[in-house]
């Protein structure tokens, strides 16, 4: 009888753990393809994505559906992902960008070759040119599609520049200028979000994108340039210079912070892309708020036209389950995702007409317009070239860097001690 | 069925998933922390065997020595808090008569507190913008010079992280003892007080020294939880600005996990065991000593 029962409890007592072994596939033959995404949730490319999916499931007969896994915040959707990957549970769909982890990823086989597969089916010319650059490698190979088409321009308020009688910077000295007189009248000149690390970086790259295109960071990422070079050492004055005219605390400042001071008047610049249109329209269409492009200097080997524009975060397929599971819908989505994407006032990476059922607002046009005379270099985030060691130790000590709490040998030393022993 | 309990294997039994537990959520880990860090591996690919030289970086690598002693400042503040306000506010419970769940319940909350919501509430607590309430109370009382973005500065980053975790489980060290405490005989202070001992004295000749085992038990979690201190830190700070508030655990996460370098960060994680274990050691080894004198 004892040994019944404790048979009986090591049975019950065991239960969980054998069933935690067991295999998680559903009874029914539903097609699952998980989708881990780095979206804002309810976003607009949330959205049209999951109306996509949603249609297509029922064009599958309820046999195929999207799970969405979603992580906005970069930071920690990246450590997840690199977990997930490092434990051998890569999803179908993951988000990313062409970055050297990206590469890794491709040199171990693990992600389809979307370039490959765009031209294979005919549709690698119903994308614009720069949205699909964007998501090249040096080498001109492309793993990741975009989803999304971007320019960046620096927002002002127009009520304050002109109390001060100031306008729209054209060149960096210009810019400076103004961010002086303004920061001598007790005005913030320009909130960051040093929080993200990244609005920070861009201000590293504008300098030597102006003299050199991309080509300055892909020297110092191949180790043929050093942080210490003329190049460099502009890039780190203009950080030092215009860092001194950031909002108090900005490395502690959030992005939504950043963006309300600016839109409450506290600050009289604020540095983003046109995915933030929509908290924008208001006082654009008021005229308080206008926007700049990234100003320019003296011998500049790029255009008034050519500044960062980007196609975003790309999404990219496991080679493993792609032909199975994933293409079909990916070429669905193809189809669709132009139409469904603008129709929520948005910048397409699609080319075409916009849906004449939808009322675009004048910034929209304007973006457009913008857009529509892009030149053909852009300057591409720094983050996206430089391995991710590197990456952790220029952006944690650009915030040093732009408050005046390092200097400029420091800063130079650790970043090329890093390319040096990471590359 | 009284049988069963008395068997020696029912013992077993009933040890059993705990013990498969820790073998497979601690043990293992740890076991494994150990293999990766004598490994140079990116997360992808095999794992490349390279001895000891993720242990020979750690002892060149500055930004290692300033997360240790940044470590020490941050286990000097939390423990400080924890342990000494803990018992302040214990002792104090002690002379109280009415109320004493309700207070107790009050200092308690912290604990429950979701971590993301201590790093969002202290977070706006030290902004500049919107003015946050330590500097509104600084320029409330003359002090706005002192006002600032407390974790931007340099010079406070490192203490503004620390707080946050001290003031979280202040409360439940303050429980421990207020149990300890109150658990003791009554008639031994009375004797005390009898022999004209002041309260001063009876709570420190005669209540400290009866609760010892229980400040020594709660000294070795509170260190050995400052050691391993990570959730409140990296929420808030991430570690900077530079490294100004990095603490060994948030090093070896952004090694391991944003540097891709899992070997290293394994490297930093089998220091922080080792670490943590020496820590304990020693301090049993004081407790030890004291107790033979």
């Amino acid at each position: 009888m004892k040994k019944v029962v404790i048979a009986m409890l090591v049975f019950f007592i065991s239960m969980p753990f054998l069933m935690a072994g067991g295999s998680s596939e559903s009874a029914d033959d539903v097609v699952t393809v998980t989708w881990y995404a780095s979206r804002p949730l309810g976003g607009e490319i949330d959205t049209a994505i999951r109306e996509i999916a949603e249609d297509y499931s029922q064009e599958m007969g309820g046999k195929w559906k999207l799970e969405v896994e979603t992580t906005a915040d970069r930071p920690s959707y990246l450590q997840k992902l690199k977990t997930l990957i490092a434990g051998g549970n890569m999803p179908d769909i993951i988000d990313i960008d062409a970055d050297p982890y990206c590469q890794e990823l491709v040199d171990a086989g693990m992600l389809v070759n979307v370039k490959q597969f765009l031209e294979d089916e005919g549709l690698y010319d119903d994308y614009h040119e720069v949205a699909l650059r964007y998501q090249e490698f040096v080498d001109g190979t492309m793993y990741t599609l975009p989803l999304e088409y971007h320019i960046e321009m620096i927002w002002y308020n127009k009520t304050i520049f002109e109390q001060y009688g100031l306008e729209a910077p054209e060149t960096m000295d210009e810019w400076l200028e103004i961010c002086r007189v303004l920061d001598e009248n007790g005005i913030t000149p320009i909130s960051v979000d040093g929080v993200d690390r990244w609005p920070v970086l861009r201000y590293m790259a504008m300098i030597p994108f102006r003299y050199s295109g991309n080509q300055y960071i892909i020297d110092l990422r191949d180790g043929k340039a050093s942080m210490g070079d003329d190049l460099g050492r502009k890039a780190i004055e203009f950080v030092q210079e215009i860092g001194q005219y950031f909002n108090d605390g900005f490395a502690a400042t959030d992005y939504a912070t950043a963006q309300s001071m600016f839109l409450d008047g506290k600050s009289a610049m604020y540095y983003i892309g046109d995915w933030e249109q929509n908290p924008m329209l208001e006082k654009y269409l008021a005229g308080e708020i206008d926007y700049f492009l990234l100003p320019m200097v003296d011998g500049a080997v790029t255009g008034p036209n050519e500044y960062c524009a980007n196609s975003g975060i790309g999404m990219a397929f496991n080679v493993e389950t792609f032909d199975e599971k994933t293409k079909g819908f990916i070429m669905y989505l193809i189809e669709h995702y132009g139409d469904v994407y603008a129709s929520k006032m948005q910048m397409s990476p699609m080319k075409g007409e916009l849906p004449a059922d939808v009322e675009f607002t004048p910034l929209y046009h304007r973006i457009a317009e913008d857009m529509g005379n892009y030149g053909s270099a852009f300057m591409k985030p720094w983050d996206t070239y430089l391995d991710p060691a590197t990456n952790t130790i220029l952006q944690d000590n650009l915030l040093l860097l732009a408050s005046g709490d390092m200097d400029a040998e420091t800063f130079i030393q650790l970043v090329d001690q890093s390319i040096a022993e990471n590359t | 069925m009284s049988g069963v309990i008395r068997n020696r294997k029912a013992y077993l039994v009933f040890l059993l998933p705990g013990l498969l537990f820790y073998l497979f959520a601690v043990f293992y880990p740890i076991i494994d922390s150990v293999r990766i860090s004598f490994m140079k591996w990116g997360g992808i690919g095999p794992m490349k065997f390279i001895g000891l030289a993720n242990y020979t970086k750690l002892f060149t690598d500055h930004v290692f020595y300033k997360s240790f002693f940044n470590n020490l400042v941050y286990l000097v503040i939390v423990v400080g808090m924890q342990l000494l306000i803990g018992l302040l506010f214990a002792v104090l419970l002690t002379y109280m008569k009415k109320h004493v769940s309700l207070v107790k319940t009050l200092y308690y909350v912290p604990c429950i507190i979701t971590t993301v919501a201590v790093g969002q509430m202290f977070r706006s607590m030290y902004a500049t913008e919107p003015m946050g309430l330590f500097n509104i109370i600084l320029d409330s009382v003359g002090l706005e010079s002192l006002a600032r973005s407390w974790l931007a500065d340099i010079n406070t980053v490192l203490a503004a992280v620390s707080i946050p975790e001290g003031w979280r489980f202040t409360g439940m060290y303050m429980v421990i003892y207020y149990a300890a405490l109150i658990s003791l005989d009554p008639q031994v202070s009375e004797a005390a007080e009898i022999d004209g001992a002041n309260a001063w004295q009876t709570l420190w000749k005669i209540k400290l020294p009866m609760i010892r085992p229980v400040i020594i038990l709660s000294l070795t979690m509170c260190i050995t939880g400052a050691l391993r201190g990570f959730d409140v830190p990296f929420l808030l700070t991430n570690g900077g600005p530079g490294n100004e508030s990095e603490l060994l655990s948030t090093y070896m996460y952004k090694q391991a996990f944003s540097s891709n370098q899992f070997g290293y960060g394994s490297a930093i994680a089998v220091f922080i065991i080792v670490e943590s274990i020496l820590a304990v050691f020693i301090l049993r080894m004081i407790t030890r000593n004291r107790e033979a004198i």
